[in-house]
């Protein structure tokens, strides 16, 4: 059984198809990258696999279970156990970076002293323990995307989804990064699927590579 | 700082909550307070009101009318509330809105031991509204005027043509006045006087107070309108005159508008609302009222009164029925409607 | 749909249907069913009459002028505090946008007072011009200038919003063409056309239900003198049917914006989600000019009637006597506000949320209906809610001051709306997100997100809601429990025969407890603002 699955979905945003037909799987611990220009609808995969998005036709398969389908979310996705890096990082700028990763674990109900635990040894596994304290908006763009990926990892998902979170990175940072998110996921172990438009991109993070190209999985 | 800022809010919202909900505890009928709604203005009325308090213990909540807005009346509140009253004593400024009351059930008949002395022209026989310091309706004319009409009648002479203005008669004491006249006349006659008032150019306005700015101002010549509209103007210093209109031997009689006092059937505190009707009923609210800058005549005898002030004693009064003038009311509504060009 | 999140929006609109529509619903049927049956009877008098329609054409007109003479005040005056570069442009904001926060009629209690025998315009410019002044003032104009005084700063503020909601990008690929002028006039001003319309709708309207103005400078007009109808003969149904065209022509008129509104585009301007403010229009050689102008306008229009105000109240006597007179209606008046005031900020909160949820469905319903509420004159809302509560059940709602407040939820949802969805749309959904993805429910989403993100509309919303409490008359006058009348509400009753110095130092007091508070709490979230 694959840890997640979209099964011939077709999504579509009034007149324009932003995926049609697209099937694929992601086994447990593999690295998918899906690449392809941008608009071609890499980003509307991750949100149909994290219930952001619903799809018009077609299935939505969450660890064998059926999240979505056919226009109607199954699966809300505060219950899919998932962490996501948003393009645009999506940091909670009320809140301190302590505070970013601490509010997923609160939702949980998580005993405040595990909790505080957990957000510490997740920041000195970013090396953020100096910063827990700050507010996003304090950070640079490099410590901005590790508190972003923390925030995701703290909640130890099964899987996590990169949409592009390197791109506005500069090229030395953007490759320093993946070599730390390579070495996490080795750590933590979780599955990645990750969206780039970047050849190189791919060809360091993945254990597999799928082309899209107009709303479609090529080749 | 943001913190501070979500405790300022906070507390300014829970103090005043708090606040409310303790004033709201406190609204359930107790013998110790009472609720009136007033016509009369608050300017004159509100020291009664906080006298009594303060002689009785006796809080008073009231509800104010205003003249201005007209939409307001509280006898409109009144009257929606009938099935539910809250209020237990309505304080009118004149007894048509309290025979009004009368006749939708709304009053509670009270015979107050404070109105005696009071003539009986101005008690409901059944005791279900009581007047006391009252407006008289008197000719308000600008000094410029050399030879004044002695009579409301007089107003529809040629002599007069285009220089009398009128508050709108659908409204308050000009509606009480003119449906006095058609009682005391004959309603052949009193349509006859306003037929020919309307030939002489009569203009309208939308109150006694803005008809007594008009005539102070030498706009108009002469209007008719309350005592206190006119008396105010005099000790302003305008150049006006009051008269007191048809005081000849067998004339008609001064249009005499006391205030009334009407309890209200089922309100939520019966005991404090006769304490209250008693003191508004007393001479010594009438002496008060007389001082005031609204000149209200004392309808107990031997009140004394300021100078500018004319006592009842001394004027000749139109004898007519309050009850068959609120009556006459009702049936000349549409008449005067067509009158006034609605 | 999360079962919190149904509950939560459920019980938002419920209370919106309750507190506003079921009251004018329910005088709707009252006045259909006037002599116990099914019928038109009591439309009859009020439709057959010429006076009726001569009132009307009066109240069109005084509200199509009004209207028209905000939209010349108002979208420069936007323009200018919205983008240029004007020197003194927030303060110029502050002061024009005042009127707004008062009860219209203080501006025409001060005209009235200038023209005055003894006001300072006969003692400067002679007795002669006091009374041509006075003599200009009753009637149309001086309506037409206190109304469209008090209610320009709507059109101001929501041209302002939408000048700096367009996306820059736009405007500046329209630079590289042609100079600001044009741009302004050609893209920009467009772009902000829905606003523009929304703004002319509810002047027009707000215009056409102000009871408090017209019978000052006695000029009658339908709302007034149908409403009066209540007054004189004593007949709840008759009023009720007078108050009926009143809430139709405001329900076309909604109904007209809305659609021209689809039909002209609209959405495209609000939805701004770049960072960073907008790009300031340099005013260059006109700079000078511009400001002279507009800072007289708002010395004549705002300035003035506040110093005749303030000279006629004269010493601290007159201040010591308003407040032994009015003191309690002033601490009333602002306990309430400072409760409606957080109850309408929530209402708006949760619709605004709707809103951004369901922008076609359920949203856009609650939006027109709480317009609709906000345009429905206050002495109606103030009849349908004696109608609807004044039963022996209801006597915890109706007997208290919780009458009052949800007379304010009906009569001013709409502003706290707007305000916190402009402010909601500006949030970035990805923080939403981000929060579903990391296991949030819907109901901590709201608290622990959403509103910190949105704080600053939220504190906007409730010091607007508050002062929209605080300044209300056509319904509080109807409906306050004994007891409860506020400090506007006073002044009215005061009004009649009050001693003019009185009066003016009331209204000086008014101005004061709602221009301070406002003030204090704008400098504090501007310091907030710099701080963060």
């Amino acid at each position: 059984m694959s840890l997640l699955a979209l099964e011939d979905v077709r999504v579509t945003f009034g007149h324009r198809v932003a995926l049609d037909g697209v099937s694929l799987a992601v086994e447990v611990g593999e690295r998918l990258v899906l690449l392809g220009p941008s608009g071609c609808g890499k980003t509307t995969v991750l949100r149909l696999l994290a219930g952001l998005a619903v799809p018009d036709r077609g299935r939505v398969l969450i660890g064998g279970r059926l999240a979505a389908a056919e226009g109607r979310l199954l699966v809300e996705p505060e219950q899919r156990g998932l962490g996501m890096v948003f393009q645009d990082l999506a940091l909670w700028p009320h809140l301190s970076v302590a505070g970013n990763l601490e509010l997923g674990l609160r939702a949980r109900g998580t005993p405040r002293t595990d909790r505080r635990r957990r957000v510490r040894a997740m920041l000195e596994l970013v090396e953020l323990g100096e910063l827990a304290g700050a507010r996003p908006g304090e950070l640079s763009g490099g410590q901005q995307q590790r508190v972003a990926l923390a925030r995701a990892l703290v909640l130890e998902p099964e899987a996590l989804l990169l949409d592009e979170p390197l791109s506005s990175l500069d090229l030395e940072l953007a490759r320093r990064l993946r070599t730390e998110i390579l070495r996490l996921q080795e750590r933590l172990g979780f599955t990645l699927v990750h969206v780039t438009h970047d050849p190189e991109e791919a060809d360091q993070m993945a254990t597999r590579t799928l082309r899209m190209d107009r709303g479609r999985l090529a080749g | 700082m943001r913190r501070l800022a979500v405790c300022a809010v906070t507390l300014s919202t829970l103090l005043p909550l708090a606040a409310c909900s303790r004033r709201t505890a406190s609204l359930k009928p107790q013998a110790q307070r009472v609720v009136v709604y007033v016509s009369e203005d608050q300017v004159f009325s509100q020291p009664v009101l906080e006298a009594f308090q303060k002689e009785t213990g006796i809080e008073v909540r009231a509800v104010y009318d205003t003249e201005e807005a007209k939409s307001t009346g509280v006898m409109n509140r009144l009257m929606a509330e009938k099935d539910n009253p809250q209020a237990d004593v309505y304080w009118a400024n004149e007894p048509i809105r309290a025979e009004v009351l009368r006749q939708r059930g709304v009053a509670e008949a009270y015979d107050s031991p404070a109105a005696e002395g009071i003539p009986a022209t101005f008690r409901d026989p059944e005791g279900y509204w009581t007047g006391f310091s009252a407006r008289l309706r008197v000719l308000i004319v600008n000094d410029a005027v050399e030879k004044p009409p002695r009579s409301v009648l007089d107003l529809a002479d040629r002599t007069w043509r285009g220089k009398v203005v009128l508050a709108n008669p659908l409204f308050g004491t000009t509606t009480s006045h003119m449906a006095a006249l058609f009682v005391r006349l004959g309603d052949a006659e009193a349509r006859g006087f306003l037929d020919r008032l309307k030939a002489n150019g009569v203009r309208l306005t939308t109150s006694n107070g803005e008809s007594a700015d008009q005539v102070a101002a030498g706009q108009a010549g002469v209007s008719l309108v309350d005592s206190d509209d006119a008396i105010n103007r005099v000790r302003r210093g305008d150049p006006i005159r009051m008269i007191v209109p048809d005081q000849e031997p067998g004339g008609l009689g001064c249009f005499v508008v006391p205030n009334a006092v009407v309890l209200i059937h089922g309100g939520p505190h019966p005991d404090a609302a006769r304490r209250l009707a008693d003191y508004l009923l007393s001479p010594d609210t009438e002496r008060r009222l007389a001082e005031a800058d609204c000149a209200q005549i004392p309808l107990h005898a031997g009140v004394p009164v300021p100078k500018d002030v004319p006592s009842l004693g001394s004027i000749r009064v139109m004898k007519v029925s309050y009850a068959a003038v609120a009556r006459k009311m009702v049936e000349i509504q549409q008449e005067l409607k067509a009158w006034a060009g609605y | 749909m999360s079962p919190v999140r149904r509950a939560v929006l459920g019980s938002a609109v419920l209370l919106l249907v309750v507190a506003g529509l079921l009251p004018v619903a329910g005088m709707i049927l009252r006045s259909l069913t006037a002599g116990g049956h099914l019928g038109f009877e009591a439309y009859r008098g009020l439709l057959g009459s010429a006076r009726q329609w001569s009132l009307a054409g009066n109240s069109l007109l005084l509200a199509a002028l009004t209207t028209v003479a905000a939209l010349l005040l108002g979208v420069p005056a936007g323009v200018l505090v919205g983008r240029t570069d004007l020197p003194g442009r927030r303060l110029l904001a502050a002061l024009l946008a005042m009127p707004l926060l008062l009860p219209p009629y203080l501006n025409a209690v001060a005209w009235m007072a200038a023209g005055s025998a003894s006001g300072p315009v006969a003692r400067v410019l002679g007795e002669g011009a006091a009374r041509t002044l006075s003599h200009w003032l009753f009637g149309l104009p001086g309506c037409v200038l206190v109304l469209s005084t008090a209610f320009m700063p709507l059109i101001m503020l929501l041209v302002a919003a939408a000048l700096r909601g367009v996306p820059p990008r736009l405007e500046e690929a329209g630079l590289l063409a042609a100079p600001w002028r044009t741009v302004l006039l050609r893209i920009s001003l467009p772009l902000a056309a829905p606003a523009i319309l929304l703004g002319a709708a509810l002047v027009f309207l707000l215009a056409l239900g102000d009871v408090t103005v017209p019978p000052s400078f006695r000029y009658p007009v339908f709302a007034v003198e149908s409403l009066s109808q209540f007054s004189a003969f004593y007949d709840l149904s008759a009023a009720t049917a007078a108050a009926m065209p009143l809430a139709a022509i405001t329900a076309a008129v909604l109904g007209l914006e809305a659609l021209v509104s689809r039909w002209t585009g609209a959405g495209t301007a609000g939805r701004g989600r770049e960072p960073g403010p907008p790009p300031t229009v340099p005013l260059g050689r006109f700079r000078l000019p511009a400001a002279v102008t507009a800072w007289s306008v708002a010395g004549l229009l705002v300035g003035a009637p506040l110093l005749i105000l303030v000279l006629r109240a004269g010493g601290p006597a007159s201040y010591a006597a308003a407040l032994g007179q009015a003191g309690g209606s002033l601490v009333r008046g602002l306990l309430l506000a400072a409760v409606g005031g957080t109850l309408l900020a929530a209402e708006g909160f949760l619709l605004a949320v709707l809103g951004v949820e369901r922008p076609r469905g359920a949203g856009a319903a609650a939006d027109a209906t709480a317009l609709f509420l906000f345009a429905v004159p206050g002495a109606v809302m103030g009849v349908g809610l004696i109608v609807l509560w004044n039963h022996p059940w209801a006597n915890l709602i109706y007997a208290t001051p919780l009458i009052l407040l949800l007379g304010y939820l009906a009569r001013s949802t709409a502003v706290t709306l707007r305000i916190c969805r402009a402010t909601l749309e500006l949030v970035p959904p990805g923080l939403v997100e981000a929060g579903r993805v990391a296991g949030i429910g819907w109901g901590r989403r709201l608290v622990w997100i959403l509103a910190p993100a949105a704080w600053r509309g939220l504190a906007a919303a409730w010091l607007a809601g508050a002062v929209f409490c605080l300044r209300d008359v056509g319904m509080t006058l109807l409906v306050h429990p004994p007891g409860w009348d506020t400090l506007p509400v006073r002044i009215m009753t005061l009004a009649a025969n009050g001693a003019p110095e009185l009066i003016a130092a009331l209204c000086v007091l008014l101005v004061a407890a709602t221009v301070i508070p406002v003030g204090l709490l704008a400098g504090l979230v501007g310091r907030m603002e710099a701080g963060s």
